[in-house]
């Protein structure tokens, strides 16, 4: 029986554990919000782009 | 709104991929037939047998596991092997009882259950001490061939097994640098005809800063799968060997770039630089490793997940995660295009 119980622990407990105990889900939610602030991130940098852009063509604009 | 459309788009595309990658589960397949050394005695049987451990993959053995059965299998003679007991939904202890005199000693294993289906695993047996006579013919034996009852899942691959998932993050980094890349070929190509305005510069700029951040990104989940399927965070292969250079090589187009002050000349030298760049990323990325042997899959005779086992679910999961991420990356192109724009107008 101690050649089947060193079998079992070598037959990939890791993947087993972290898609069997519900790990995988709380990596996804990290996964998910780093996704979404990326996002967020990305859409407030070009909000800000757009204020500053057209804040120089104004400038531009009065200058000439 | 309706101009933002595309962008949300692309977010929504990766979150759905994502909980594809991390909920889907894997299909069931056979990893190996394992001696323990041990023999088991049956009250049928007179004589001990040999007794094997089977390990399945993501199989569900101990829902019907009255209905498991083994059978292994060489050329068209067919025995089947006892099942001793099912430990658990991928462990049973399975005995051998093979004739001495056999027509192979290799030997393909199946299992049929009613969830699982029939499931192979080839040269599964392997057994030195019979002796071998060719012309053998074992009793015909009669497989009712069960057809699986499984949810939606990934398909089972040997040794690749739940690293499969990384298909979704690792193919698509290439596929937007390729975009990346060629968006910033056209613009070279644009700039060396149209000399005078830096338009077309600053698109070449902007796009290879984003396509260099995917290369390094497919650099690195390529590294990571390296080390789960070919046990090395990097190996000596032309493809691997390929992809870093030509990261490399972009690499040196930012060198170039900093490195000369004068804006026309800057423009005209990176620019010609680019055009080969370009090249050299084709040639080595999807040339030279084609013509030379590589453990890539897709390049030096393997096969490409394309050819044979990229089925529907991952389908379903790989189209919308190239779509979604080329959507990412050019989106991270025109801002970085905005801020080279905006930063070169306040100085």
């Amino acid at each position: 029986m101690n050649a089947i119980n060193s079998i079992l622990v070598q037959s990939h407990p890791l993947e087993g554990w972290f898609f069997g105990s519900g790990k995988a889900l709380v990596v996804l939610a990290v996964a998910l919000i780093l996704l979404i602030g990326f996002g967020l991130w990305m859409w407030r940098a070009e909000a800000r782009l757009k204020k500053m852009e057209a804040k120089l063509n104004q400038k531009t604009s009065r200058e000439s | 709104m309706a101009h933002n459309v595309w962008k949300i788009g692309g977010f929504a595309l990766i979150t759905y991929v994502l909980v594809m990658v991390f909920v889907v589960p894997m299909g069931p397949g056979l990893l190996e037939l394992r001696s323990t050394e041990g023999t088991f005695i049956s009250e049928e049987m007179e004589r001990p047998i040999p007794e094997y451990f089977l390990t399945g993959f993501a199989t569900h053995w101990n829902e019907a596991p009255d209905q498991l059965s083994v059978i292994v299998r060489s050329q068209s003679n067919l025995v089947q092997l006892q099942v001793i007991e099912v430990l658990d939904d991928t462990h049973a202890r399975i005995g051998v009882s093979l004739p001495y005199s056999l027509p192979s000693k290799s030997w393909d294993v199946l299992i049929n259950h009613p969830v699982d289906g029939t499931l192979l695993l080839e040269n599964g047996l392997f057994l030195s001490d019979r002796f071998i006579d060719e012309s053998l013919a074992l009793p015909a034996l009669a497989i009712e061939e069960f057809a699986a009852d499984l949810p939606f899942h990934f398909p089972y691959q040997p040794r690749i097994l739940e690293t499969i998932r990384n298909l979704m993050l690792h193919v698509p980094m290439w596929f937007t640098m390729f975009v990346l890349m060629g968006i910033a070929f056209v613009a070279s190509i644009k700039q060396l005809a149209t000399s005078r305005s830096m338009v077309e510069d600053e698109k070449a700029e902007a796009s290879v800063k984003a396509g260099l951040l995917f290369g390094i990104l497919g650099l690195i989940t390529g590294s990571v799968w390296a080390r789960f399927t070919w046990g090395a965070w990097w190996v000596d292969d032309p493809q691997l060997n390929g992809a870093l250079v030509t990261v490399l090589v972009y690499s040196g187009y930012i060198v170039l770039r900093n490195s000369i002050d004068n804006a026309p000349l800057r423009a005209r030298l990176s620019a010609v630089y680019n055009l080969f760049a370009f090249i050299i990323l084709i040639i080595l990325l999807m040339v030279l490793p084609r013509f030379t042997e590589s453990l890539h899959p897709g390049k030096g005779g393997n096969p490409g997940f394309n050819s044979y086992d990229l089925d529907s679910a991952l389908r379903a999961a790989f189209y919308p995660a190239v779509i979604g991420w080329i959507l990412i990356g050019i989106w991270m192109y025109r801002i970085n295009l905005r801020f080279t724009r905006l930063n070169k107008l306040l100085k």
